[in-house]
């Protein structure tokens, strides 16, 4: 199948660069496929599950959270603010978060402010342990 | 004379283990600085094409409007100040702190410090503090800049302040760093004349103002990242000057108590034999 450059970067470095055939990842307005020879394209990312089809067929997929994605003349950029290869995910340290924020969130007096870090940090927790958990694919 | 130069070797021992500190300082500063050169030059490449990005939907669109690029007349500023934890860093605290009261001279601001010398900086000048939440600067990860950046946006949006500004180091060279202050938000683009409207292909889903509002925390969070990075290397350098400098006239000094130590032992011999000739004329 047709390929495209693909570049991954996160402000802790390059994560991927090399040729895919596709990428999927959720964006602010749901989860789209790019596909080689699209058109110029530019997207906000939101938080989900990404899967980049390599050359070879094989499917990686990690836990990708915040940023953009874009396509500009056949080259597809994804700048995540967290991007993680779901052999790399830390499945205890989600949990460990997912039900530390569970306990905040249960507290009543909390203030709008530790509320929503609360229910960031729950978010990511789960992106993180589902994508973790789905070994099969 | 032999209590000067007991004196004078004293005084030796004590500059060698000054020196032998400053020496230390210096290399730990070396190696600290080559990793945070590395986090730099890591992290430039994300940033850069948020930037670019967020310039060429502004650039090519003029149909949307969005609070971060509504210039407002300033009354209140926000200034990000990063500078560094610790002290025996040469000019590097003194001349950002400076920076920013010449940037800020006359006007109503708040400040948010990063790195323990501003907050205390600050907090002496009585100035209003945001908040004091990130005073480590060597601690600060890239989550906590999201953190920042969350927060300053809703100050912003709230209409709290006008203009934020940033105030860093910017790593030069490993010889020059320079204080900078750099306006961030309102985002500062050329706007096309209304009517040209759209010039490039570019899909934007679901439009250009949504993936604008949601990409500039992101692009915020990523300078103040940048910012620190660059502050740390900075701050790294500037140490590293100062301790060589140190390092180098300990040597100095050194030299010359070695000179005064051996002409005290000169004195002290010539002295000695003096007496014993005066000693054996006497005798004869």
């Amino acid at each position: 199948m047709a390929t495209f450059p693909l570049k991954i970067l996160t402000p802790d470095g390059v994560a991927y660069d090399g040729p895919a055939v596709s990428v999927s990842c959720r964006t602010i307005n749901g989860q789209v496929q790019l596909l080689a020879k699209h058109i110029d394209f530019c997207t906000a990312l939101g938080m989900g599950e990404a899967h980049i089809k390599l050359e070879d067929g094989t499917t990686r997929r990690a836990a990708c959270m915040g940023g953009m994605l874009s396509m500009l003349k056949g080259e597809c950029r994804l700048l995540a603010t967290t991007f993680e290869w779901a052999d790399a995910i830390d499945a205890e340290r989600a949990a460990r978060s997912k039900t530390r924020a569970e306990e905040m969130l249960a507290q009543k007096n909390l203030d709008k402010r530790d509320m929503e870090l609360a229910e960031a940090r729950l978010k990511r927790a789960l992106v993180r342990s589902s994508v973790a958990a789905r070994k099969d694919i | 004379m032999a209590g000067s130069m007991k004196e004078i070797k004293l005084r030796i021992r004590s500059v060698e283990s000054t020196m032998q500190i400053t020496k230390a300082m210096e290399l730990v500063a070396s190696s600290k600085l080559r990793r945070a050169k590395e986090r730099v030059e890591g992290s430039r490449p994300y940033f850069e094409t948020l930037y670019e990005t967020l310039f060429d939907i502004v650039r090519t669109d003029s149909a949307f409007d969005s609070p971060y690029l509504a210039k407002r007349e300033t009354n209140r500023r926000l200034y990000i100040v990063i500078a560094g934890d610790r002290g025996l860093a040469g000019g590097y605290n003194a001349n950002i702190l400076k920076a920013i009261e010449a940037d800020a001279a006359g006007s109503d601001y708040c400040v948010l410090p990063i790195g323990k010398k501003a907050v205390e900086h600050f907090e002496r000048r009585k100035a209003n503090v945001l908040t004091t939440a990130f005073a480590e600067a060597g601690d600060l990860s890239v989550s906590d800049c999201f953190e920042i950046s969350r927060l300053v946006c809703q100050k912003f949006l709230a209409g709290e302040f006008d203009e934020i500004r940033l105030g860093f180091t910017q790593f030069v060279s490993m010889l020059t760093q320079t204080a900078t202050v750099l306006p961030v938000l309102p985002f500062d683009a050329k706007r096309p004349e209304p009517g040209h409207e759209r010039e490039s292909l570019m899909l934007y889903e679901p439009d250009g103002k949504a993936v604008f509002d949601a990409i500039i925390p992101e692009y915020l969070a990523g300078v103040v990242y940048g910012a620190l990075c660059e502050s740390v290397a900075s701050e790294q350098g500037a140490r590293r000057m100062a301790m060589d400098a140190a390092t180098k006239n300990a040597g100095e000094m050194i030299d010359h108590l070695n000179l005064y130590y051996n002409r005290a032992r000169q004195a002290a011999i010539t002295q000695e034999i003096t007496e014993i000739v005066a000693g054996a004329d006497a005798e004869s």
